[in-house]
């Protein structure tokens, strides 16, 4: 190897801290070994600034964000905001499997109620059995002496995990008491019915509305 | 130009499982009756409007056009064919038939050559779906995949020495995969004793048409220790565990005192 090459290569080295940056990104989800080295080198190159606020964030994220000790989702105190809000519907409950879902439904702006946070869909074959998921928890809210909840609304995603899912809670969550519903099932905005799968052209059928 | 793979391929295929690609694409893992286990992309699968996503979820029928691409095929038009559901509607059989695909899809290999597993998954799906027994469709269905997959357990003979067995004189070993004489069990520390109902059962269904076997009455302990034999010997065979097996008795146990919980021959 030259001396120039060699010089060229300082501090790139397995070890040396812009590998240690790359193998970090690498190891994110859904980044692969060249856009692990494009962010790496954008950090290299971005102002200071910016790479001690991306450097804050991630260590802030790891220190004041914790689970809600009664919904589970995530939050910087405890309990969270939507559970310490007195104005909520105590008497709905809806059970999501992400935070991302939790974020996904206050955006529509039309449930009032509680929500609970599952953290992952009952998986078999990826290893994730019921015993993996927030489901004690849940069970241990409504057994509550104080517990209004009236109805749990099962907004897992309408997949076969979440359908494995919902029927599960439903099995455990029934012999509590509340009533035990499931989002609807239909046709998406801007879909077209010759294209829709049987299941879901039936479901949309079987729970039309009068317009 | 001879032997080469025609460029687009259409066929019907069972959707085993599939997982996430990038943004918003699947890999969906599809069996097919001449084609064997492969895998294809379906583009766009994540997005709402997806036209293909709904027709591409695991416990499908599908007829799918696939589009040879340089590393993995790549899913043009999918079309459900039976999407079972009375298997959807019941927690138990849909447990039982994700047991079904698992067990498959670890037990296969990708392009394998014809095999007729398409044809026994495909059968044992439209008895879940029909109501049979739930024991009798999984263990029938565990013992005739093996055997299609080459590892077909022996219930007779001694897998050591050969010598056959009277049912109430016999071990067994999930590594060995099938029964031992006593004097052979000795080199075996792994094997364990084998209730002779069980191996009388297994040996009806490895031997007997499904109509036949069907007829076998169990109750709900023979049905948990032959469930527990099977199980062990799918492990022992994929090499690794099958979680499906754990999620079965999960679902048993939640629906206790409910519907089908027993399971049933």
């Amino acid at each position: 190897m030259s001396t120039s090459s060699g010089r060229r290569g300082e501090g790139v080295g397995a070890g040396s801290p812009i590998a240690r940056l790359v193998e970090a990104f690498h190891r994110l989800p859904g980044i692969g070994p060249k856009s692990a080295q494009r962010l790496a080198y954008h950090v290299l190159r971005a102002p200071a600034e910016e790479a001690h606020g991306l450097a804050d964030a991630l260590v802030e994220v790891k220190e004041r964000i914790a689970l809600c000790g009664r919904c589970q989702n995530l939050t910087e105190r405890d309990p969270c905001s939507i559970c310490d809000d007195a104005g909520r519907d105590r008497s709905l409950l809806c059970v999501v499997e992400e935070p991302l879902d939790v974020v996904a439904i206050e955006r529509t702006g039309g449930f009032s109620g509680l929500f609970h946070v599952l953290h992952g869909v009952i998986s078999p074959a990826d290893g994730v059995g019921p015993e993996e998921l927030k489901i004690e928890a849940l069970l241990r809210r409504l057994g509550e002496d104080d517990s209004q909840v009236a109805e749990v609304i099962v907004a897992t995603n309408p997949n076969l995990e979440g359908e494995a899912t919902a029927m599960y809670l439903a099995r455990l969550l029934r012999p509590l008491g509340p009533r035990v519903t499931r989002l609807a099932r239909g046709l998406p905005a801007g879909a077209d019915l010759e294209y829709a799968d049987d299941l879901t052209l039936g479901r949309a059928l079987e729970f039309r509305q009068e317009v | 130009m001879p032997g080469r793979a025609p460029r687009v391929l259409r066929t019907e295929a069972i959707v085993l499982r599939h997982r996430r690609l990038g943004e918003a694409d699947r890999i969906v893992t599809l069996l097919t009756p001449a084609h064997g286990k492969r895998d294809a992309v379906a583009k766009g699968a994540l997005r709402p409007r997806s036209r293909l996503a709904g027709h591409l979820e695991p416990l499908s029928l599908v007829e799918v056009v696939l589009a040879h691409g340089r590393t993995l095929d790549v899913i043009t038009q999918a079309e459900s064919q039976a999407l079972f559901p009375a298997v959807h509607a019941s927690l138990e059989r849909l447990a039982a038939a994700l047991y079904l695909l698992e067990l498959t899809d670890r037990l296969t290999v990708e392009h394998a050559e014809p095999d007729g597993v398409f044809g026994l998954l495909r059968t044992a799906l439209g008895r879940l779906e029909r109501g049979d027994g739930l024991h009798l469709v999984s263990r029938t269905f565990e013992l005739a995949l093996l055997d299609a997959a080459g590892f077909r357990p022996e219930w007779e003979r001694c897998v050591a020495c050969a010598r056959p067995l009277e049912a109430d004189r016999a071990a067994w070993s999930a590594l060995a995969g099938g029964v031992l004489c006593l004097p052979c069990a000795a080199g075996h520390p792994e094997a364990g004793p084998l209730d002779d109902r069980v191996l009388r059962v297994l040996r009806a269904y490895q031997r007997s048409p499904y109509e036949e076997a069907a007829r076998i009455r169990l109750d709900p302990d023979l049905a948990g220790r032959l469930e527990q034999v099977m199980h062990a010997l799918a492990r022992a065979t994929a090499e690794r565990e099958i979680g499906s097996a754990r999620f079965v008795a999960s679902a048993r146990a939640a629906g206790a005192g409910e519907g089908e919980a027993g399971g049933g021959a």
